[in-house]
């Protein structure tokens, strides 16, 4: 199993709107790319051609909130703009 | 301009928020409810066991009429240490005569807001809170409805670790990967009667397990097991800092993905005949707050009040999670100061009247009595040398292919003596640990 096969049993009502966001032009000063290996979702890939090197994908987010704190909220780091998704979108548990 | 008017709006229906709202409604106060999923628990995740006495007063009848999973009789903590697992079992059928269970919060938050509803509480799905101003005689919630700013006399910010009420209202301060844990967890479709055997478990009984010591020697990072009628839940949870920095998956060559680690901690011998399963029903992330009493995040403004996860209110006592219960009593401290401010209506007092009456309860006095805790598990060494040292007394005790002769405590002796750990360290650490439990 890997994560990927693990997000095939999560459901979604995708918004049209990003909840979360990305500002490129801060990756790339950042060093470790945490994102990379801290989201839970792999909503963060590693593509060369991106600037900073980071493609983001709002869609598979299961709405932890990890970016928030490892990347907003870091001084040092700030690429992402974090908010909750409009109401009724976004993913769907039914085990929580 | 604002459309509607409560006396309360609760926003997040969690059980925080529904207890609150639950108890508020029952005492004749127009309440608002606002959740912004579809359906009740939709956002919600949890990875620990209801220590249920906490609704005896507010739904004395929820053993009976809740959906809820399994009755807890039985604890276990597991310390592995390489091929080794050294593990602490408590089975107790007294625990039968205590309302602690299993959940799955899909269905179990659905019922209550059912049942708060029932009780006269408005519950406006669907819609995200995007933030809420104190006003001179009241506040308002701004939602992302059509006209949606609800103005009321206070407001219960129920909205889960990362608090939308408490970001914009500026009440928590921002928080750091110091300051939360993510979790990562698999719902997983076993059966009954797999469970119940491989368990050892009556099928209404249900068992918790909670792992340490994998990968050794990593601090913090913990796994966990609960049954459910039909499923199983496997978990992992980690500091961020911790997860940022542990080992050399990542792109800075530091750094663990913690499915990663979940993945590899089913794996374990000591691990899979528990979890395998091929039908996983749900795969599930979340932070957990992990503050200690002294590093508690602010949890009122003059009409607001932080309840449950928004205020932080988890502890992780190394041998169990507390927090739903946690999150519940917040709420029901909130509805009682909404009640006294009503008396006299001094509304630009409710949040201290919540925060002082908080600090005297339970929820806050154990906290403060676990103040240290947080940092001891923080200890390398509890997560190494220790379980190292209980691994070899115990292999010298039961393997043949070792030298048994002499006393059990010589060689718990022997066994310390080969650890990292020093006689200061073993005292300083005892020291500690007593003083943190």
């Amino acid at each position: 199993m890997s994560v990927q096969d693990d997000l095939e049993t999560v459901e979604w009502d995708v918004s049209e709107d990003a909840h979360i966001t990305v500002d490129n032009e801060q990756c790339i000063t950042c060093e470790d790319k945490p994102c990379l290996h801290l989201c839970p979702a792999e909503c963060f890939d590693y593509q060369e051609d991106q600037e900073g090197g980071i493609y983001f994908a709002y869609e598979p987010c299961v709405e932890c909130g990890a970016c928030m704190v490892f990347c907003a909220n870091d001084p040092d780091k700030g690429a992402v703009s974090w908010s909750k998704a409009e109401g009724g979108k976004g993913v769907e548990f039914d085990f929580g | 301009m604002t459309d509607v008017a409560f006396d309360v709006v609760v926003v997040g229906a969690g059980r925080a928020g529904v207890a609150a709202a639950y108890k508020l409604a029952d005492e004749g106060f127009e309440v608002a409810l606002v959740e912004r999923a579809k359906q009740p628990g939709m956002k919600n995740v949890t990875g620990g066991v209801l220590y249920g006495s906490i609704l005896d007063d507010l739904v004395p009848e929820f053993p009976e009429e809740a959906p809820l999973e399994r009755h807890v009789v039985e604890h276990n903590i597991k310390l592995l240490h390489g091929d080794a697992e050294v593990s602490i079992g408590y089975r107790d059928l007294e625990l039968r005569e205590e309302p602690n269970y299993t959940l799955i919060l899909g269905k179990f938050d659905r019922w209550f807001v059912d049942r708060a509803v029932e009780k006269g509480v408005t519950f406006l799905s669907e819609t995200t809170v995007q933030d809420v101003t104190q006003e001179e005689s009241r506040a308002v919630v701004h939602t992302d409805r059509e006209n949606g700013d609800i103005a009321c006399d206070a407001v219960i910010g129920a909205d889960g670790v990362n608090t939308t009420v408490g970001r914009k209202t500026g009440i928590q301060r921002t928080m750091r990967n110091e300051d939360m844990a993510l979790s990562v967890k698999k719902v997983i479709d076993v059966g009954r009667k797999t469970i119940d055997q491989r368990f050892n478990l009556d099928s209404d009984e249900g068992a918790a397990y909670i792992y340490t010591g994998f990968p050794q020697g990593a601090a913090t990072i913990g796994y966990f097991i609960y049954t459910f009628d039909e499923y199983i839940s496997v978990g992992a949870v980690g500091g961020l800092e911790t997860l940022r920095w542990l080992g050399d998956e990542g792109y800075g060559e530091t750094g663990t993905p913690l499915y990663s680690l979940l993945e590899d901690f089913m794996e374990l011998d000591n691990v899979r005949p528990y979890v395998q399963g091929d039908a996983v029903e749900e795969y599930q992330g979340i932070l957990v707050p992990e503050h200690s009493y002294d590093t508690l995040p602010d949890r009122h403004d003059r009409r607001v009040a932080l309840v449950g996860d928004a205020a932080g209110l988890v502890l992780n006592k190394g041998y169990t999670f507390r927090g739903l219960d946690y999150g519940i009593k917040s709420g029901l401290v909130a509805a009682e100061a909404v009640m006294e401010c009503a008396e006299d209506g001094d509304w630009d007092a409710f949040g201290r009247r919540y925060d002082t009456s908080l600090e005297d309860s339970y929820v806050l006095q154990d906290m403060k009595q676990h103040r240290h805790l947080p940092k001891f598990l923080k200890n390398e060494r509890m997560y190494d040398a220790y379980p190292g040292i209980a691994t070899e007394t115990l292999r010298r005790m039961y393997s043949a292919e070792t030298d048994a002769s002499g006393l059990t405590w010589r060689q718990a002796y022997r066994a310390f003596r080969r650890s990292d750990a020093g006689v200061l360290d073993l005292l300083k650490d005892g020291y500690r640990g007593l003083r943190s439990l």
